[in-house]
């Protein structure tokens, strides 16, 4: 036997047959090729994730600090537009508008996905078919979704209309200058909430079920389970919601455009909308342009912290 | 046994920016030997795996596998074959498909592949799972798959990362004989990774500690067992643990005694260790347990009788807080409560320094 | 069974409670399909309205009460949809786009994350936490510097346009991780020992086992396209490139108001997404599972 008897610490400590030049080189070689193969598999999408997402937020920055036409010569005037961006013509409005509008469209989406949620996952046959049509409206592109509202919201034969007509009520404007942006949201929830009720489902599916047989037992009517048992388990998961429709929220573009044209006047302009607007039918606007796409992706950018914040209380990223 | 270890390390380290998770790892393995790596969990010995097999880069030192220098070779070129702890069988191929996986990534005719697949299949009673897939199979039939797949490469040696625990205790007893068995019948290279020392204790033929990163000792069940290196290997080999008492060793005018719970005298033990603090151990079944007379020093009381069978084990509280764990023929009468004499028989005394390192005796 | 207590119902009154239980819970069923059939019904009755006008003539849409069946069904807008408009090319184009963007970020996100679930390298934290971030900023914020980008390579007007920019969005990559990541311990080692290189790992060992994945991924890449509307708009100004929604924004923006042709367009736009969706229900609702995922 080579190593017999008692040792705590020091084997036959044997000299290194390789010199330590020798191993760093070779030790270097070998971790080179691992990184390139690792490289090679993350590089093309990474790539692509630098071209077309980092430096265009880089872009946006440094587009902001400019002022002049997207095509042809801008001159760099710091922050100048920013500084004047509250005064700009239908930068405010822009801002404002979309804040009422998510601020109207995403708890009345959370609330109605999770109502949804609460009976869907409970149903015990056919749930496929309404989960299927109560899904359908979220595959329909903005576009289109706005092409059918423009038929309900008709004066003439919308359906809204007419179905003030059967019940003898004479018919009204829906997409005035006060309802549009009201009416837009309302839109928006018929096209999201089947995305979340899905979403809740999953969530509500998951929960343990012991805990509502022992609620049960001790005599919790419905709507004490929901509240004291739902609710608090489903804390995490409605704050992710949250965040992530008001940030579908604040993109709202589609929809605005073909429902009303950012009309009327500009009560559905949002903040894409106005930067298409400044970008490709006004002149010399390109900086105020992207510098209310910045304030944009800011806010995006903070909101997506704070729900990476929250994400990892209860669990590190990997 | 050729003079040329199979598996050689030398000087190996591993560490995880300033976290050191091996160091000064020193081992020289011969062929056709079966070593267990045997310690707590987080004490290195499956990273120490990781590094003989590939799958992980050295910090520092050398590995030779069959006396060429691994450090830089891809883990296939290595010529080790690999038993996972859960078994990380392709879900998508069939049990031959497994098996022969690695015999295909090798070049190997379907003809020549088909065959070495059909034979490891019959020598690991496989013969009728062949053309199943994991899911369909038991625990104890998927880790012979596991097993089929590393054995038809015929390696220079098999690695194994305690393949055991995912079974039921049944079936772990079963499969350690099997392995046993295996092993004699194929004569390779085996290094076993355990946290469970009876599984090390009756499977290898040396067996190493490890403890943080460090191995603690290198040596056959016997040695590692009646002779350990430290208090860590003491208490970690052996069930129930072997007694333990700090104390001191002092000398006097009857010679050198240890002074602790109780006084003992050394009769030329420990010649090689200083007065000061030491640490005396003796395994359970070495302590004699008698009725009480007063010719001997010391004595105690039986608080709990443990009757496991064939054993009792005996608590004895020394008073003073100190117990002894004694093990003693299920024949013996004792209850608890009972006066006993307890002798310690100088024989089986292990002495341990300050720092809980053994003294070897000298003569 | 002989034991007596005080606590046991004498079986006639048990019988009645177990009655009224399923009795209970029959009625709760039916509440239950009440609320949800008046759901949907709600959800899309809009679509049936507007099935109802695309089958119409122009007399007829205006009319009140307007006609609850599509009999006999007035073909003149499909007519002049199919033949007389550009739709037929922009249904073209927009699968195409869709399609191509969605073949390629299968490879390119599957290998992205491998890389990032399974190989050793420098920078993987940093590229993931990038990516994690930049997640949500929609390619809408982005259209200046996008649109300049692609200006100045001489790209705008041309497929490539529509299918690059697409290819960022890291949640196919994130997404591929995760799946990777839940695959069995020790699998890409096991095969590394078995004499796999890594591209090997990759395509014999990982995809086959990602397949589901793939397949939600597929899915929500797909409808991404097929609704995006602001890069598209912008990315292209010739007819024959146009997209389909792109396309039915103009037929509203321009022409006067052809209520006819709209509804048919919004009829037709929805048929390919119907259709795949019918087929890949599952799939289609594991995109919102998927955002559980992150869990």
């Amino acid at each position: 036997m080579v190593e017999s008897g008692v040792t705590a610490m020091a084997g036959t400590a044997g000299r290194l047959r390789l010199s330590p030049a020798e191993h760093r080189r070779l030790a270097r070689k070998a971790r080179l090729k691992r990184e390139l193969t690792g490289w090679m598999f993350l590089g093309p999408m990474f790539l692509c994730f630098l071209l077309f997402l980092v430096i265009p937020v880089c872009g946006t920055v440094w587009w902001s600090l400019q002022t002049g036409n997207i095509v042809g010569g801008t001159h760099f005037v710091g922050f100048d537009n920013f500084a004047q961006l509250p005064d700009t013509v239908g930068a405010g409005s822009a801002i404002a508008n979309t804040l009422i509008f998510a601020v109207i469209s995403v708890p009345l989406i959370l609330v109605g996905a999770l109502a949804v949620a609460l009976v869907l996952a409970r149903i015990e046959h056919g749930g496929s078919i309404y989960r299927f049509l109560v899904y359908f409206p979220v595959l329909v592109p903005g576009v289109v979704a706005a092409l059918i509202w423009l038929f309900l919201t008709n004066i003439d034969f919308g359906l809204f209309n007419n179905l003030r007509k059967a019940f003898g009520l004479d018919p009204i404007t829906w997409l005035s200058a006060d309802n549009a942006l009201g009416l837009l949201a309302v839109l928006d929830v018929w096209r999201n909430v089947g995305y979340w009720a899905m979403f809740f489902v999953a969530a509500i599916i998951g929960l343990p079920t012991e805990l509502y047989q022992a609620a049960e037992l001790d005599g919790a009517s419905v709507w004490a389970r929901f509240r004291y048992l739902t609710l608090p388990l489903l804390r995490r998961i409605i704050f992710f919601a949250v965040i992530v429709s008001t940030i579908w929220g604040l993109q709202v573009f589609d929809t605005a455009l073909v429902l009303t044209n950012g009309g009327p006047g500009t009560a559905t302009t949002t903040v894409i909308y106005r930067v298409w607007l400044f970008v490709f039918q006004s002149n010399n606007k390109v900086g105020f342009a992207s510098a209310i796409s910045l304030v944009l992706i800011v806010v995006i950018l903070a909101l997506t912290l704070v729900q990476m914040r929250l994400l990892r209380d209860r669990r590190g990223i990997d | 046994m050729s003079a040329i270890p199979a598996i050689e390390l030398i000087d190996v380290g591993k560490h995880y920016g300033a976290v050191s998770v091996l160091s000064g790892i020193n081992l020289s393995i011969a062929e056709g030997e079966f070593m267990a790596l045997l310690g707590p969990s987080g004490c290195g010995k499956s990273t120490l795996l990781k590094l003989i097999a590939g799958l992980e880069e050295l910090s520092e030192g050398e590995i030779y596998v069959g006396g060429r220098l691994a450090n830089y070779l891809k883990p296939s070129d290595r010529d080790v074959a690999m038993v996972f702890q859960n078994y990380a069988l392709y879900p998508h191929m069939t049990v031959r498909e497994n098996i022969g996986f690695p015999l295909k990534m090798s070049g190997l005719a379907k003809d020549a592949v088909r065959g070495k697949v059909e034979d490891a299949a019959s020598f690991l009673q496989l013969g009728a799972q062949l053309d199943r897939f994991p899911d369909e199979l038991s625990g104890g039939q998927r880790q012979r798959v596991a097993l089929g797949r590393a054995v038809v490469r015929q390696p220079l040696a098999f690695l194994m990362d305690e393949p055991l625990s995912n079974l039921d205790a049944l079936l772990r007893v079963e499969m350690r004989t099997e392995l046993v068995r295996l092993h004699k019948r194929v004569g390779r290279t085996t290094i076993y990774v355990t946290h469970d020392q009876v599984e090390a204790m009756t499977m290898a033929n040396r067996i190493v500690l490890m403890h943080k990163g460090v191995i603690q000792q290198v040596g056959t069940p016997a040695e590692v067992y009646s002779r350990p290196a430290n208090t860590f290997v003491a208490t970690f080999v052996g069930s129930p643990t072997m007694n333990l008492f700090k104390g001191r060793i002092e000398s006097g005018g009857n010679g050198r005694k240890f002074v602790g719970p109780f006084e003992l005298p050394l009769n030329g033990m420990g010649t090689k260790l200083a007065d000061g603090p030491a640490t005396l151990g003796i395994r359970p079944e070495k302590v004699q347990i008698a009725g009480a007379d007063t010719s001997h020093a010391l004595t105690g009381t039986v608080e709990l009788v443990e009757r496991v069978g064939a054993d009792s084990f005996i608590v004895a509280q020394l008073g003073g807080g100190t117990s002894v764990n004694a093990r003693v023929d299920a024949a013996t009468e004792i209850k608890e409560g009972d006066l006993v004499a307890i002798t310690l028989p100088a024989g089986a005394l292990c002495l341990f320094d300050a720092e809980g390192i053994a003294v070897e005796e000298g003569t | 069974m002989a034991v007596e207590t005080a606590a046991r119902l004498p079986p006639a009154i048990a019988a009645d409670h177990a009655r009224a239980r399923r009795a209970r819970r029959r009625r709760n069923e039916l509440l239950r399909h009440l609320a949800l059939a008046a759901i949907t019904f709600v959800l899309v009755a809009p679509f049936y309205y507007v099935f109802l006008a695309s089958l119409k003539n122009a007399t007829e849409i205006f009319s009140y009460p307007p006609k609850l069946l599509p009999f006999p069904p007035y073909l003149g807008n499909y007519e002049k949809l199919l033949f007389h408009t550009g739709f037929l090319r922009w249904m073209f184009n927009t699968l195409f786009v869709a399609g191509s963007v969605t073949t390629l970020k299968i490879f390119l996100d599957s290998m992205a994350g491998y890389a990032l679930a399974k190989v050793d390298m420098t920078g993987k934290k940093v590229v993931f936490m990038a990516m994690l971030i930049l997640l949500m900023v929609p390619i809408g914020a982005l259209i200046v510097p996008l649109w300049s980008l692609m200006s100045s390579i001489g790209l705008i007007d041309t497929y490539a346009a529509l299918i690059l920019p697409p290819l960022a969005n890291p949640l196919g990559a994130i997404l591929m991780r995760q799946f990777i990541l839940g695959l069995p311990k020790d699998l890409d080692n096991a095969a590394r020992l078995d004499g796999l290189s890594e591209f090997g790992i990759y395509w014999r060992i990982v995809l086959p086992l990602i397949k589901p994945g793939l397949v939600v991924l597929a899915v929500i890449i797909f409808t991404d396209q097929f609704m995006s509307f602001i890069w598209p708009l912008i990315a292209t100004t010739s007819d024959d490139l146009q997209v389909l929604t792109v396309g039915v924004a103009a037929l509203r923006a321009h022409g006067g108001a052809n209520y006819g042709l709209w509804s048919a367009s919004a009829v037709m736009s929805l048929i390919p997404v119907g259709v795949f969706f019918f087929v890949l229900q599952r799939q289609f609702l594991a995109r919102s599972l998927a955002g559980a995922l992150k869990q």
